[in-house]
């Protein structure tokens, strides 16, 4: 048996560690920027990596579009079912809408929390070694997308952008378990009920939302969008569905369990929201503690 | 031709472990299983065997570094736990013998040591919060059935193309 670690080996060994200590400690620290180095190797790998995974997309969506095709006879039905309903909802949607248009001309609001201007870019890959729900998606900044805007498909919200270089964004899903990932969402019934999300039950697959007043009526079923109240994200991205509610645990206030209306895996298209109205930090940026940091400097 | 296949099929191994978490994690009976894809320490590993360690130690650097950069935004993980594995797979290697079979449980055996040692920096930089049993039913078990089926399907042609280059290297070219 040869000895296991020669004195050579042994001292690189050593230097290794201590310069991989070193290392984790400073990218540890800012991990929220990418300095130039790391931002030509995101970009540059980022393209490379997109030349593969486009394909794979492609034919990820053929197997999809036969799959769907089998069921075409099923869906064909159930849809013919819900047409009839929807025609008339049509209607009295373009109604509201052409009377809110109205309603906002004579109260001469012209700014609206819901408005966003849409960026449209595809997941080119995912965090392998899966510890967090990061996604990379093929739009940066010079497509206009900057961090903490909130990313969703089209059933609903997905995440929201925490790093981007000029032709990447790393966007971390809402299925974290990231503490420091909140959203701003309210449960529409009757009145509008405001509460934060925070927080992901693993087992359960659902999102916790915290911080319901507990004179709010919430009940299983209803819907919840982001409020637009958190300074970051747009009014109205549907977020899920509360399928329980329970108080906190000082009895204080209301917890709802949602369940989201989008689903995490197998993502390709998604849809970044650059809201039109003025962006202030609040609840919904994740890095508020670094631009309080940036405006003192 | 196949001097620049070595490297080239790395790189094209980088780049598929995205695209195949992208379908993770799986729901089955309403439990979401964890499957993380190694497919380039697996190959790393075939080149340590067949081919040259020293090489396979470099490519893990190498691939680890861009892995830190691009997907943990932590420099140093990877960097440091790819040439480890390929290391003490290339010691393992030397005292057994080099049979196809033997190097395919050695590499699902490193992709093991390889799930614990990322688990144990995860926990400490608190990334997270799972206990071990969660880690080892919803995340190992999973992951070393997939990566074992990845294996069998492409181990053999790992092993022809690494010990092709090594023939052709000791021939001199």
């Amino acid at each position: 048996m040869p000895r296991f670690f020669s004195n050579k080996r042994l001292i690189i060994l050593l230097v290794g560690v201590i310069v991989l200590v070193a290392l984790i400690a400073f990218s540890l620290r800012d991990r929220n920027h990418a300095n130039v180095p790391e931002q030509a190797v995101k970009d540059v790998v980022g393209f490379g990596q997109s030349l593969v995974t486009k394909p794979a997309h492609f034919v990820t969506g053929l197997i999809e579009n036969i799959d769907t095709m089998l069921n075409t006879y099923e869906e064909n039905k159930r849809l013919k079912e819900r047409l009839e309903t929807y025609a008339a909802m049509q209607a009295e949607l373009v109604d509201v809408k052409a009377n809110n248009v109205k309603l906002r001309g004579i109260i001469d609001k012209q700014e609206d929390l819901r408005a966003f201007e849409p960026i449209h870019s595809t997941v080119i890959s995912r965090n392998p070694d899966q510890w967090e729900e990061k996604i990379i998606i093929d739009k940066g900044t010079t497509a206009g997308v900057d961090v903490n805007m909130a990313v969703m498909t089209a059933q609903g919200l997905i995440g929201k952008v925490i790093l981007s270089t000029p032709f990447t964004s790393t966007v971390e899903l809402i299925s974290t378990e990231n503490s420091d990932f909140r959203v701003a969402a309210m449960v529409v019934g009757e009145e509008e009920m405001f509460g934060l999300i925070e927080g992901y039950d693993r087992t359960s697959g659902q999102l916790i939302m915290k911080r319901l007043d507990s004179s709010f009526n919430v009940k299983k079923g209803m819907q919840v969008i982001s409020s637009g109240l958190g300074g970051i994200f747009p009014k109205g991205i549907l977020i899920g569905e509360v399928t329980e509610v329970s108080t906190d645990d000082y009895g204080l206030t209301k917890l709802a369990y949602i369940k989201p209306a989008a689903t995490f895996s197998q993502l390709d298209h998604v849809m970044i929201a650059k809201r039109t109205m003025t962006v202030v930090d609040g609840t919904d940026g994740g890095n508020s503690a670094d631009a309080k940091g940036d405006d003192e400097s | 031709m196949i001097r620049f296949i070595i490297p080239l099929i790395a790189v094209l191994l980088f780049f598929l472990e995205p695209i195949f978490s992208l379908f993770s994690p799986i729901d089955i009976n309403d439990n979401l299983y964890i499957t993380v894809p190694r497919f380039l320490i697996v190959y790393l590993i075939f080149i340590a065997t067949y081919y040259n360690s020293k090489r396979a130690i470099i490519y893990g650097f190498v691939l680890g570094l861009l892995y830190d950069m691009y997907h943990i935004d932590i420099i140093g993980l990877y960097t440091f736990m790819y040439p480890l594995i390929c290391y003490v797979a290339a010691l393992v290697i030397r005292q057994i013998e080099r049979h196809i079979v033997t190097v395919m449980v050695l590499s699902v055996v490193m992709i093991v040591l390889l799930e614990l040692l990322s688990y144990f920096f995860a926990s400490v930089i608190a990334l997270t919060s799972i206990d071990f049993g969660e880690f080892f039913t919803n995340r190992l078990v999973p992951t070393m059935i997939a990566n074992a089926l990845f294996i069998v399907m492409f181990g053999y042609m790992f092993k022809q193309i690494t010990e092709k280059r090594f023939f052709q290297k000791q021939a001199g070219f």
